[in-house]
């Protein structure tokens, strides 16, 4: 035990690694020795990976707005000009209202995504099982799915004014800046609930009694509470930002149709003209990614010298507090409220759409597009894909963001602020920006010279894929891993356990619900991603968006709505898989102690 | 499995560069543990053992409907592999442009001379090719001088489509759509978004005989209700639903709506701009992949490859104009006879893409 604890202050002394290090050949490959090795070897290592997944394809990217000729793509070695650009006219405009609008979504996603968790992880609130379900379905949907569903619903002649409901106000209320934060901010809940969940799962109830027993009232105890939670709500607000400043699905549907300029929208139509001005988007990109300074400033001045470590071994399991039946009623139509404004509206729209066949003139329902699509050889290929992207990226990635995380969730360093910047700003960029930078950080002849010739294969799509989905699983890990003391792990070596054993008997049954869930997250996310996807497959092996794209774009509209359908199902079969095996697999311990994420 | 889908990848890179014995472990390990991930490659790897030492993998990227029919007949037929990029046109040019400096691609085929008149001008393409084949009025139109692209196929531009149940007497001219009867009925899309579009846009620039009078087009348009939505498929969907009842869009997407709705016609205004659909060549891939090129734009201009291109996305764009003598068109599609066509030079409107584009979002769109 000794010799084992002695193993575990290497990392910080030289001279318990020496003496480690002597007790020979055959404690080579001891689990300590491992742990030991790659403790000193992780940070470089780490840090090279990022730069190597995000810093370099970034940076190739946003050095396009200084230096077009770096990457062929102009005459200029140096130049503002663009830069210049963005800062004036309709660029300008863009990217403020983009600013904006992220700000009251990541707003709108607290104020519902919090009362949510609060309601599921600390009351008797009925069908409260099914909430979790709901928010992986939010999460499962692209963004431009919702956005179309609102928008056929409302725009003049939608199916609106077609069952008789003559309302204007409403056809203006949405289809312009109200319409883009409520579907941003809808999109922000489910970031939202998962971190908050998280948190208030691993927040006992030493606290609330405590302060009840000290005479507090309700709102007193919840005074206190909250600000155990500023992790996991300023995480939430950072990454609901992030992801509204980012998002490109809204912007160029609803918005688009709005007339309401988007940067996101900007930066596409830079890429996307011919020829294609990379130095612009990257210019627009530049401003997207120093508008995450805010929230990740606003984040710092929150949790500044303050410890939020609140799960330890004497957690006290939580006791739900039962709601009176009109508190009841107000909760349900709550939730159930925002349920059919997230699902119902945008399933109806994707749906009906699916079901007609003569491009929406009519009501008249068929089958005829699912038939195409189970029909169609071309389909199982591109979804047995995406199913396998989607499980080898979660799985690479929910190691790598627990590890981030972990570095994120201990003392505020210089080290720490620059990856919690690094993550938080390449979260702020669409992945259009990432996959371009990749193609010009990857596919350079030079590269090409020494045997490095990865574009267009498998392999550059997944770490792109990894790339854009490991910030977004490290901060909502965050949450979860901040919660978790030290004495959990220390109390296994004290009982004699190894490094990693005591970490895996003290530690990841608690961290395993959110561990699953930050999977599936990523899987959901890349089971339908687009942009990175059509820029970087390797020719010959399309992944599920692109073939859903491709039908959408060749004028099979109905048979492309009828693909998503079918994919947004099966991704749900999938969340259902994995979280009905964790639920017959894991131990009834974990499910215990590691209900931090139950919904 | 895995097999099939590393194969093409690192035969073509064995034609280009040498590869890191290291990397290619690395690499490999990831690939392997995608192996279920490449399906669709197993098919188009395939290919007979006296031809491994000669050929080398034939990279497409495509926009077209039928491109995957014709890349397995292709491959059938001469037994080279092919590797399809099968995307839309933006993202395939955007590809291009990103990896101009190292390309991977050996034959792209899109919609739309411009686009190729672009990349010809920073010398992208291979000059000097063209199959040997009996052209037709609308191919001799569409070939270019430096023969850097070849035309397979024409749709136009700008077709209308409108609802004959709501509209007994349609427009009959350009101008006649600025009158207030047709006020917010009619719809087009952006052409920003819509590759078909700009060839569009810069069509009625070159009738009107300028890029201002263009402009002041447009600009009525819109005065008078002009919806715009992204691409084909919303503005046909909005002329389904009733919201317009009049839509601009390229010929194949309007006579393909017309198919599988019998109450949209679909009309051509005098002058319709011709929009040619073409392959062009990586001037910069090995010459063994140059030549599988050429060799597939002459199959897909051969009689069994317009059979292919013609059955291969028959409610899309199978709905094309046929370029050659002795190739009609499928019957779905209006004769062109007593319509007036046009053809706009593309290396005088593809320079001017971006700027219009622009002028088109913040005046027409916003």
């Amino acid at each position: 035990m000794t010799q084992i604890v002695g193993a575990s202050s290497t990392g910080a002394h030289g001279a318990g690694a020496s003496s480690t290090g002597a007790h020979g050949a055959g404690a080579s490959w001891s689990p300590a020795r491992v742990a030991e090795r790659m403790a000193l070897l992780g940070r470089p290592v780490l840090w090279l990976s990022i730069v190597l997944l995000i810093l370099a394809p970034c940076a190739s990217f946003l050095v396009l707005a200084v230096s077009p000729r770096l990457f062929g793509q102009g005459s200029q070695w140096f130049t503002l000009s663009y830069l210049r650009g963005v800062l004036s006219g309709g660029s300008a405009t863009a990217l403020l209202n983009s600013v904006w609008v992220a700000c009251a979504a990541a707003g709108l996603g607290l104020a519902v995504g919090f009362p949510i968790a609060w309601l599921t992880g600390r009351t008797d609130l009925p069908g409260r099982r099914f909430v979790a379900g709901g928010m992986w379905f939010v999460l499962l949907l692209p963004s431009w799915l919702p956005a179309l569903g609102w928008q056929r619903l409302v725009q003049p002649d939608g199916v609106m004014y077609r069952i008789g409901l003559d309302w204007p106000f409403v056809t203006h209320a949405v289809m312009g800046p109200l319409g883009v934060v409520l579907l941003l901010g809808l999109r922000s809940v489910p970031f939202t609930y998962l971190a908050i969940s998280v948190a208030l799962a691993g927040l006992g109830q030493e606290y609330e009694d405590a302060a009840r027993t000290h005479g507090a009232t309700r709102t007193g105890a919840l005074r206190l509470v909250a600000p155990i939670l500023a992790p996991a709500i300023t995480s939430a607000l950072a990454i609901c930002f992030a992801e509204a400043v980012s998002d490109f699905g809204v912007a160029s549907t609803l918005a688009y149709a709005s007339h309401f300029p988007l940067a996101t929208y900007q930066l596409y139509s830079d890429i996307n003209g011919f020829p294609p001005s990379f130095s612009g988007a990257a210019a627009v990109g530049w401003l997207l990614v120093a508008s995450v300074a805010v929230p990740i400033a606003l984040q710092a001045r929150a949790l500044r010298g303050r410890s939020y470590a609140v799960l330890s071994g004497r957690t006290r399991p939580v006791s739900r507090r039962p709601l009176s039946r009109r508190a009841k009623t107000v909760a349900v139509g709550f939730v159930s409220a925002f349920y059919v404004v997230a699902l119902g509206v945008p399933g109806f729209g994707a749906v009906s759409a699916s079901l007609l066949a003569d491009f929406g003139a009519s009501f008249r329902l068929t089958f005829v597009n699912y038939r195409q699509v189970l029909q169609s050889s071309g389909l199982s290929g591109p979804l047995e894909r995406s199913l396998v992207y989607g499980a080898i990226t979660a799985s690479i990635t929910v190691v790598g963001g627990f590890v981030f995380a972990t570095m994120l969730a201990k003392k505020r360093t210089r080290s720490t602020r620059l990856l919690d910047f690094l993550l938080l700003a390449s979260v702020a960029l669409p992945g259009v920006v990432l996959a371009a930078g990749y193609i010009f950080a990857y596919n350079q002849p030079i590269l090409s010279r020494i045997g490095i010739d990865i574009y267009q294969t498998v392999t550059l799509l997944v770490l792109g894929y990894v790339a854009s989905s490991l910030p977004t699983n490290a901060r909502v890990l965050v949450g979860a891993v901040s919660q978790v003391q030290r004495s959990l792990q220390e109390a296994g070596r004290a009982h004699g356990a190894s490094g990693i054993g005591a970490w895996a008997r003290g530690v990841f049954p608690i961290l395993s619900r959110p561990l699953t869930m930050a999977w599936l997250l990523t899987f959901t996310a890349i089971f339908l991603e687009l942009p990175i996807s059509q820029l970087l497959y390797a020719p010959g092996s399309p992944p599920l968006s692109v073939a859903i794209q491709d039908n959408l774009g060749n004028y099979h509209f109905g048979t492309g709505m009828a693909q998503a359908v079918v994919a947004v199902a099966m991704a749900l079969v999938a969340v259902a898989v994995v979280l009905g095996g964790y639920r017959l697999l894991a131990p009834v311990g974990w499910r215990r102690t590691g209900g931090v994420a139950r919904g | 499995m895995t097999k099939a889908c590393s194969l093409p990848t690192s035969t073509r890179q064995r034609a280009r560069t040498r590869r890191n014995p290291v990397l290619a472990a690395v690499v490999g390990a990831v690939v392997t543990a995608s192996a279920g991930a490449s399906g669709a490659a197993a098919a188009t790897a395939a290919r007979p053992t006296h031809a491994r030492s000669a050929v080398v993998p034939l990279v497409v990227y495509s926009a077209q409907g039928y491109d995957k029919a014709e890349t397995q007949a292709f491959q059938k037929q001469f037994h080279i592999p092919v590797q399809l990029d099968d995307n839309s046109t933006g993202p395939l040019l955007t590809q291009i442009e990103a990896s101009k400096n190292n390309p991977k691609w050996g034959l792209l085929w899109v919609d739309g001379a411009t686009a190729f008149a672009g990349l010809d001008v920073q010398h992208l393409l291979l000059r000097g090719f063209e199959p040997k084949v009996a052209w037709n009025s609308l191919g001799r139109q569409a070939v270019p001088k430096d023969e850097s692209y070849v035309p397979t196929g024409v749709t136009l531009a700008g077709a209308m489509a409108y609802d004959a149940a709501k509209v007994s007497n349609p427009p009959t001219t350009w101008s006649q759509l600025l009158s207030p009867k047709w006020k917010s009925q009619v719809g087009t899309n952006d052409p920003s978004q819509s590759g078909p579009t700009y060839p569009f846009v810069a069509g009625m620039m070159n009738y009107l005989h300028g890029i201002p009078q263009g402009e002041r087009f447009f600009s009525q348009l819109k005065a008078n209700g002009l919806l715009v939505n992204p691409t084909n498929g919303p503005t046909l969907a909005a002329l389904g639903s009733g919201q317009i009842n009049i839509a601009l869009v390229q010929s194949s997407a309007a006579i393909g709506a017309a198919l599988s709705d019998k109450s949209l016609k679909v009309r051509y205004l005098n002058p319709v701009t011709i929009l040619p659909s073409a392959i062009g060549i990586d001037a910069k891939a090995p010459r063994q992949e140059q030549i599988e090129a050429e060799e597939f734009a002459s199959y897909v201009l051969s009689a069994p490859g317009q059979k292919v291109m013609q059955s291969g996305d028959p409610t899309g764009d199978s709905l094309y104009y046929p370029v050659l003598d002795g190739v009609a068109p499928l019957k779905a599609l209006p004769s062109l006879a007593g319509v007036s066509t046009q053809n706009i030079d593309p290396y005088v409107w593809g320079p001017k893409e971006n700027t219009v584009n622009s002028w088109f979002d913040q005046s027409i769109v916003q």
